[in-house]
């Protein structure tokens, strides 16, 4: 077989949500379902499962074990956990049926931002002896890269307030969002800043939220849907941790992911990006390539619904979802994990 | 050179804040230990009994609701146990040997783990012990134990477990409930 033999053939997610009641093996219960149902297949004929979360959101030490019930995991089954975005799930479960071995397998994404502080969470996956005693928080250092920006000339604070209207419009469509309307421009403009340069609709809503894909090989892909979203290339790729060795204003990773992923600047008919605040879309499109006119997150993207550890994935979903239905034949997405865009990925999906 | 603690050290304690709301089946299950009951529910394909209730059978991944909710007595035995000697690290709040215990409570098929043995001295507890909640006063009981990060609560509402008299529970009971 080759690498090209991969497909998505099924996917679920919950609506993006500021705080759900149930608990992230709730949440993911169901949404199982929804995905093997979808396809006919029943848990026990997964050959491989993957889940990316973090226990540091809800504060439970071994959740992700929990999040495993939701998978029916008696008798014992082959898995595996990352402490990242979903997105990184599909990865390694993408490497796992290379092997040749195995024709199914499946992918979670689940993240509950509501019970914690992002603020005070996430200072803690900085280096322990610069940044994390720092508090450099995401939206603060969101903050100074979108000063970087703007200190480039690479963009405008009108540049980052027509992402935001552009993506909520977006979003209108999209039931699973969190955030959607018809907004202006210069109304956005009119704001009040957040955190210079920022203004609060430049971030990302706190969301809970989870997603699922089912991913197959070959003629088991075929027979499962009639047109899976072949995985034509997927990699990922990190800059350095600390912020000052690196120029903020582009993302050399996210360039060698997309070239890596064999992605060459070539037409699109949508990219799903995790661009979590809005000035990283203008950083993410010139670091990908994307031609003029790429339809850029037509689901809102994550400034619409941002549920963390499964917002990645969910751009696959989406971007997978468009060559299911027969709306699209090539299309790409992005994920992000770290801060101020530090560790990128780049899947590559097309129909037959 | 000397380190000097003000100069050369600096401290940086971490302090992550979570608030939560129960999720609705440990709601169910906080309520009714409020009320000096214990409740589990009923997974409607495979009839196993939880408690707490998960909201969701572990084994078919079937979803419960409040339509599975069950009456479990505060009676059972134990299925396990640990006499722990404290040692004194910094937040330890015990200062004599303890015993925790796992119960497994008459109609539930889960134990219950870390539970208090009261009323018996340690070198008396063992495996297949007939036990029964002993409830704290009405006016006295809370659930800030109760999370839903795991655990049963029940330290808020009951004082322990104490011995009933009861004839012990044979030794092959004990076997499928190591927890």
């Amino acid at each position: 077989m080759s690498a090209t033999d991969i497909a998505i053939v099924a996917t679920a997610q919950t609506p993006s949500v500021r705080r759900s009641i149930c608990s992230e093996v709730q949440l993911l219960i169901p949404a199982v379902s929804r995905a093997l149902d979808a396809i006919g297949v029943d848990r026990g004929e997964v050959g491989f499962t993957c889940a990316g979360s973090c226990d540091y959101l809800t504060g439970g030490p071994f959740a992700f074990v929990t999040n495993l019930e939701a998978t029916r995991a008696w008798p014992p089954i082959a898995e595996s956990h990352v402490e990242m975005d979903g997105a990184w799930a599909l990865y390694e479960a993408w490497v796992r049926l290379h092997h040749g071995d195995i024709d199914l397998a499946l992918v979670m994404g689940s993240g509950k931002s509501s019970p914690s502080r992002p603020a005070e969470v996430w200072p803690q996956q900085l280096d322990p002896y610069y940044l994390a005693p720092l508090g450099l928080d995401p939206v603060s250092y969101a903050g100074l890269q979108a000063r970087a920006l703007l200190a480039s000339g690479k963009a405008t604070e009108r540049d980052f307030a027509e992402v935001v209207a552009r993506s909520r419009r977006s979003a209108q469509d999209n039931p699973n969002a969190q955030e959607r309307g018809d907004f202006d421009a210069d109304a956005l403009l009119a704001e009040p800043y957040y955190a210079s340069p920022l203004r609060r609709h430049d971030l990302p809503p706190i969301s809970d939220g989870a997603s699922v894909v089912v991913l197959a090989r070959g003629d088991r892909a075929r027979d499962l849907v009639g047109r899976p979203a072949w995985i034509r290339g997927l990699d990922h790729r990190l800059d350095p941790h600390q912020p000052g060795m690196r120029d903020l204003t582009t993302s050399a990773s996210t360039t060698l992911a997309a070239r890596k992923a064999g992605y060459d600047g070539g037409p699109l008919d949508a990219a799903e990006i995790s661009a979590i605040f809005s000035p990283q879309e203008l950083i993410l499109t010139e670091s990908l390539g994307l031609p003029d006119g790429t339809v850029i997150n037509p689901s809102g993207g994550p400034l619409c619904a941002n549920p963390i550890m499964s917002t990645g994935l969910v751009r696959i979903i989406e971007a997978a979802e468009r060559i299911m239905s027969g709306n699209a034949a090539r299309t790409l997405a992005h994920a992000t994990n770290g801060q101020g865009l530090q560790h990128n990925l780049v899947c590559l999906l097309e129909g037959d | 050179m000397s380190l000097e603690p003000d100069r050369d050290r600096m401290s940086d304690l971490v302090s992550l804040t979570y608030i939560e709301e129960l999720t609705p089946n440990l709601e169910r299950f906080a309520d009714a230990l409020m009320a000096g009951r214990l409740v589990g529910e009923q997974c409607p394909t495979c009839r196993r009994i939880y408690l707490p209730g998960k909201g969701y059978c572990p084994m078919d991944v079937t979803l419960t609701t409040e339509a599975d909710v069950v009456e479990i007595k505060d009676t059972g035995f134990v299925s396990g146990y640990t006499i722990i000697t404290p040692v004194q690290y910094y937040g330890q709040q015990e200062t004599e040997p303890f015993v925790l215990a796992s119960i497994a409570l008459d109609g539930a098929d889960n134990s219950i783990v870390q539970q208090r043995i009261i009323g018996i001295s340690h070198d008396a507890v063992h495996n297949g012990l007939r036990v029964q909640a002993r409830w704290r006063p009405r006016h006295d009981r809370n659930v800030d134990g109760l999370s839903n990060r795991g655990g049963t609560g029940l330290d808020g509402v009951i004082f322990g477990f104490q011995p009933t008299g009861e004839p012990d529970e044979p030794a092959a009971k004990c076997r499928e409930r190591i927890f």
